[in-house]
């Protein structure tokens, strides 16, 4: 396995937080200098979920970068999936909670961070149990919900209504659970979850799933759950899932219904190529590369990948090459996210209560 | 009901009785408007106590709001006022590591020393290993609270503040230079002295103390002007000097008015004692390893060194005192204070007992100035014990009683000592310092002791801090680490704490069964998918219960479920929510092992693709697939016998193809016998009938014989 420090410096510096973050994410930035962070917590000691706007300084006069908070939302319950719209200078916030209501959050970075609810769902029906995963559209007017009770929520915020309108896609009605979503275009979107089942969506074709991917790669194996998916602007016939086992791969739509392995069951290899063996909590295409262009790069190739997981490992994978691993911790990272304006940064939350910022360089 | 006070309508909850000094009152806000009439406590996750308050009936029968009951949870106060709750997580996350890499290096040790029978197994590295686990945990203990910046200008400012100190540092710092530290015992009175200046703070909240007369007077300080003339200066001055400050002490007398320019020329003998014993104090010869960068006083590391710099310096203070400057000295606070300084100096027990403020004060002025050549715990000891006769106090800082347990070399006391004072966290971790370098420790900590139910010392502590950590939603998984350190009690009670875990989050499902997976304990692991499975089933999380259940190869609950599954497949399985079961038997797989009694829902889905593909009646190929999942599906022993009628009647176009007949005879016969056993098991009366027209028997039957006809005519 290749360590990061011995091929590119890299700067890691940990930030203890004093409560459970569940959740973080980089907002897009007012001026290239300035750096912002949502990070979703849960302070155990009052039982009280929160979402902050944090202004991180990268490099301040002690050396190491300081947090420092703009603004906070409480929130009626802890935060089970959070993601941000790339809009300036409000960014848009989409916040699930395990209560099942979706909250749309927009934050001024220029008026110092303040962090106002533009609206909420949170209506009896919405979603029954906690909203298991949720992905705001880019450009930020559409929002997709999913939950283990097998429902596929719309939501759109146009116009000015608190109250914000949602339209029901898809009920199984719990036969099948939906664990992560990732908006494609604007029509298309992937869901994930049990049994490392994929199903790709179009507004176009309602009444249910137009593709769906069930590897029968793990057969005999015991299989797992899909804890999050990314799919590359540039890459929209390809969905990149991770989940359990250590489990990394691609499911090229074009391909049918044969995976691509990046890392974990089914691999087939020798152990030590083996990155993690545990839940790997979060996958992003790393847009941080050396590489010069990602169009040289075959369309057949998958991209770099990132990835978090429940056995303290961040490490990117390239396909074919051996996993660089960032950070080996003695416990979870639960979540991260790599900076869309300057992906050498990467920000992660660790399970014993503390951030972590890399900056890659 | 003891323990609730007698004025319930105030709803307070007294956890002592309310003589008891340390009462504590916490106040429930449970917005009852009716009298409370019951009261149930039980402990809830953490330092909380989940208190359920029922308030009695109202006695007219009618129902008002605040009616009925209310569950709180009372927070207790968190016993360390210094460190805050977060803090203390802190700790107990970042110990996790150097307390996992010392067990890992002891076991190796420990196996090698079996290898090989005649090296010791404490030899070598094992003083670093010690050490650097201490310094590790020391690291942690670290205030986080950013240090105050002194608001006097340097010159003035005769103490500064560094971070602010805490009990439980000091501790370990005590447990550190006294354990870990390759013993070396003739350094000993300097650490303490340089420990007492780091912490000698810490006892100002219950004792008078040097730090605190200093504080006092640097508030004054500022507005003095000329410090010389207050008794106080001197006081403090020489309380200062008595625990070693020396620093303190020369920026002090510096500050005396002779030094000023304006002053100088005519009081010029007056100044010439001041600097002479500023001197006096910078030149003290110290026993010691080593000094920190500008710390006054001269160190010496031999004893032979030391003793005559130790007699000449001496000499020198006795020179100055019977010198005849003196008379000549004007100022006559001056000449009283930098007197009683020397006194100090030279080991006066009088001086020295009024100069301190309390035992480890006179303690450590004995060190410097009496006895800096004491060695060994035992003398140490007995000068501890006289120190405390000389000044007794009332009650004891919770780090002076550790100091005396140390001392007095009872392992036991030390421990007692800790968990007093200090809590479960300090003993689990401690136990390592003080096993480190004795045998007779060793033995005390890990011999199995019938009273502890067969465990040792150092297990009982462990398994003591691993239960206050699985007690707090966050800390519980950090447990596990010293639950497997312990090897009687703890894997038992590791399997309990996975169990007891909550399944209906995922994420936290999922870090149980990793931790599981760590540990091997694939029973638990099948226990814990059983339980979520059944969770998420009753939640109609149906995907998620399927899931789970088959993780857990619970064919069992599969085929329990599966049952209750068909009664809903029987109503619902139309074309449109196909869309809605594809999923699930996707799920399910082909593999009959994992799915149980649920294998009928994969074919029950083929047999229904394919049937829709002949829609029209002509395409043979669709249709003998068909045909195909039909044998297949009857034959099955776990095809339920009330599908049979309705899997017919969906094929009733099957049976009537038109171009040939598409079954032949030996199936035929099959399904014609499936049809009799049918018919008998409709007069026993646990049949379930189908929702199907009443002549679907008799529609099917007709088709069966006209198709056996067909068949055997063919053949």
């Amino acid at each position: 396995m290749a360590f990061a420090e011995s091929q590119n410096p890299l700067r890691v510096y940990r930030i203890p937080q004093s409560r459970y973050i569940d959740a973080v994410r980089w907002l897009s930035p007012v001026s290239p200098s300035d750096r912002f962070a949502a990070i979703a917590y849960f302070d155990a000691d009052t039982n009280s979920p929160s979402i902050e706007i944090a202004y991180v300084d990268p490099n301040p006069q002690s050396s190491s970068p300081t947090l420092t908070p703009q603004s906070s939302w409480t929130s009626p319950s802890r935060i089970s999936s959070l993601r941000t719209a790339h809009s300036t200078p409000q960014p848009l916030l989409a916040a699930a909670t395990f209560s099942g209501s979706l909250h749309i959050l927009a934050s001024d970075l220029i008026n110092g961070g303040v962090m106002e609810s533009e609206a909420t769902v949170s209506q009896l029906g919405f979603h029954s149990g906690p909203v298991s995963a949720v992905d705001l559209r880019e450009g930020g007017i559409e929002c997709v919900s999913v939950g283990e009770d097998g429902r596929v929520n719309l939501v759109s915020f146009v116009g000015d209504s608190s109250k914000l309108n949602y339209r029901r896609i898809f009920d199984s009605n719990g036969l099948v659970g939906y664990t992560a979503v990732k908006w494609a275009s604007p029509s298309e979107f992937a869901t994930g979850g049990y049994g490392f089942g994929i199903q790709w969506w179009d507004q176009r074709t309602p009444g249910g799933p137009v593709l769906q991917f069930k590897g029968n790669w793990c057969q005999g194996k015991t299989s797992g759950i899909v804890h999050s998916i990314d799919i590359h602007p540039s890459r929209k016939h390809t969905c990149l899932a991770g989940g359990s086992s250590g489990t990394v791969f691609a499911w090229d739509r074009r391909a049918a219904q044969q995976p691509i392995v990046l890392s974990g069951a089914g691999t087939g290899e020798a152990p030590n190529s083996l990155l993690s063996e545990s839940e790997v909590w979060e996958v992003q295409y790393d847009r941080y590369t050396r590489r010069l262009n990602i169009g040289n790069i075959s369309s057949t190739r998958i991209l770099p990948v990132m990835i978090c997981s429940e056995d303290g490992i961040l490490a990117v994978i390239e396909q074919g090459e051996e996993p660089l691993e960032l950070l080996a911790e003695p416990c979870a990272i639960n979540s991260f996210d790599i900076d869309r304006q300057n992906p050498s940064n990467v920000i992660c939350s660790l399970e014993w209560e503390s951030l972590a910022i890399l900056t890659r360089s | 009901m003891p323990g609730v006070s007698s004025d319930s309508t105030r709803g307070a909850l007294v956890p002592l009785s309310p003589e008891s000094p340390g009462a504590v009152v916490y106040p429930l806000r449970h917005g009852l408007k009716s009298p409370i009439s019951r009261l149930s406590i039980s402990w809830s996750r953490g330092n909380s106590l989940r208190v359920s308050v029922f308030a009695a009936p109202s006695s007219n029968g009618s129902v008002n709001d605040g009616d009925g009951g209310k569950v709180v949870e009372v927070k207790l106060g968190g016993g360390d006022g210094e460190i805050s709750e977060a803090h203390w997580r802190r700790i107990a996350y970042g110990s996790v590591s150097p307390f996992a890499l010392l067990q890992s290096r002891k076991n190796a040790v420990s196996s090698l020393s079996k290898m090989s029978m005649n090296s010791s197994p404490y030899d070598g590295d094992w003083w670093d290993y010690i050490m650097e686990y201490s310094k590790d945990i020391n690291a942690l203990l670290v205030n986080q609270k950013s240090a105050s910046v002194p608001v006097l200008d340097d010159t003035k400012s005769v103490i500064t503040k560094g971070e602010e100190p805490t009990s439980l540092k000091a501790a370990w710092e005590l447990l550190e230079m006294f354990y870990a530290e390759k013993p070396s015992h003739s350094w000993l009175p300097e650490r303490l002295v340089d420990w007492l200046a780091d912490y000698d703070s810490l006892f100002s909240g219950t004792h008078p103390t040097v730090h605190s007369k200093l504080v006092d007077f640097q508030k004054e300080f500022v507005n003095l002007q000329v410090v010389e003339d207050d008794p106080k200066y001197w006081e403090v001055m020489s309380s200062a000097l008595a625990v070693g400050w020396l620093n303190i002490v020369v920026k002090m007398l510096r500050l005396h008015g002779s030094y000023q320019l304006d002053q100088l020329s005519n009081r010029e003998t007056e100044n010439g004692l001041v600097e002479a014993v500023a001197v006096l104090i910078s030149k003290m010869p110290r026993m010691r390893l080593e000094q920190e960068a500008g710390k006054l006083g001269e160190c010496y590391k031999a004893k032979p060194d030391f003793v005559k710099a130790w007699e000449k310096w001496r000499g020198q203070i006795n020179k100055l005192d019977s010198s005849a400057f003196w008379f000549q000295c004007a100022h006559q606070q001056t000449r009283e204070g930098l007197r009683s300084m020397l006194q100090i100096m030279l080991g006066n027990a009088n001086s020295l007992c009024s100069a301190t403020y309390n035992w480890i004060e006179l303690y450590i002025s004995h060190f410097l100035y009496m006895r800096p050549l004491t060695v060994g715990l035992e003398s140490m000891y007995s000068l501890a014990q006289k120190s405390i006769q000389l000044k007794p106090m009332a009650s004891a800082h919770r780090l002076m009683g550790l100091i005396i347990g140390i001392l007095g070399e009872n392992t036991e006391v030390v421990l007692a000592e800790c968990l007093k004072g200090f809590g479960p966290w300090i003993v689990a971790h401690a136990i390592e310092l003080l096993t480190a370098g004795s045998d007779h420790a060793e033995m005390l900590l890990h011999e199995e002791r019938q009273n502890l139910g067969g465990i040792s010392i150092e297990e009982l502590h462990r398994l003591v801090y691993a239960q206050v950590l699985s007690s707090f939603p966050l800390t519980w998984q950090i447990a596990p680490i010293y639950l497997i350190s312990c090897m009687k009690h703890g894997m038992i009670l590791l399997q309990i704490l996975l169990s007891k875990q909550p399944v209906q989050d995922n994420q936290l499902l999922l870090k149980s069964i990793e931790i599981c997976r760590l540990y091997e304990l694939h029973s638990v692991t099948s226990n814990i998918m059983k339980i979520a499975g059944v969770h998420h089933w009753k939640h109609g999380r149906k995907g998620s219960g399927v899931f789970w259940l088959q993780q857990a190869r619970d064919e069992y609950r599969l085929n329990r479920i599966a049952l209750q599954l068909f009664d809903s497949v029987g109503k619902t399985i139309s074309d449109e929510s196909f869309k809605q079961w594809e999923g699930l038997i996707q799920l399910l797989g082909s593999d009959s092992k994992t799915a149980g009694g649920l294998e009928f829902l994969h074919k029950y889905r083929d047999f229904k693709k394919s049937l829709r593909q002949i829609h029209d009646g002509k395409a043979t190929d669709p249709a003998r697939q068909a045909v195909e999942s039909l044998i297949s599906l009857m034959k099955n022993p776990s095809t339920p016998q009330r599908f049979w009628l309705p899997l017919l009647y969906d094929s009733l176009k099957l049976l009537n193809w038109k171009e040939r007949p598409l079954l032949n005879v030996s199936q035929t016969n099959l399904l014609l016998n499936k049809l009799q056993e049918l018919s008998m098991a409709r007069l026993r009366p646990d049949f379930i009938e189908s929702e199907l027209p009443p002549q679907a028997l008799n529609s099917v039957r007709l088709a069966l014989g006209t198709n056996l006809g067909r068949a055997i005519l063919e053949e």
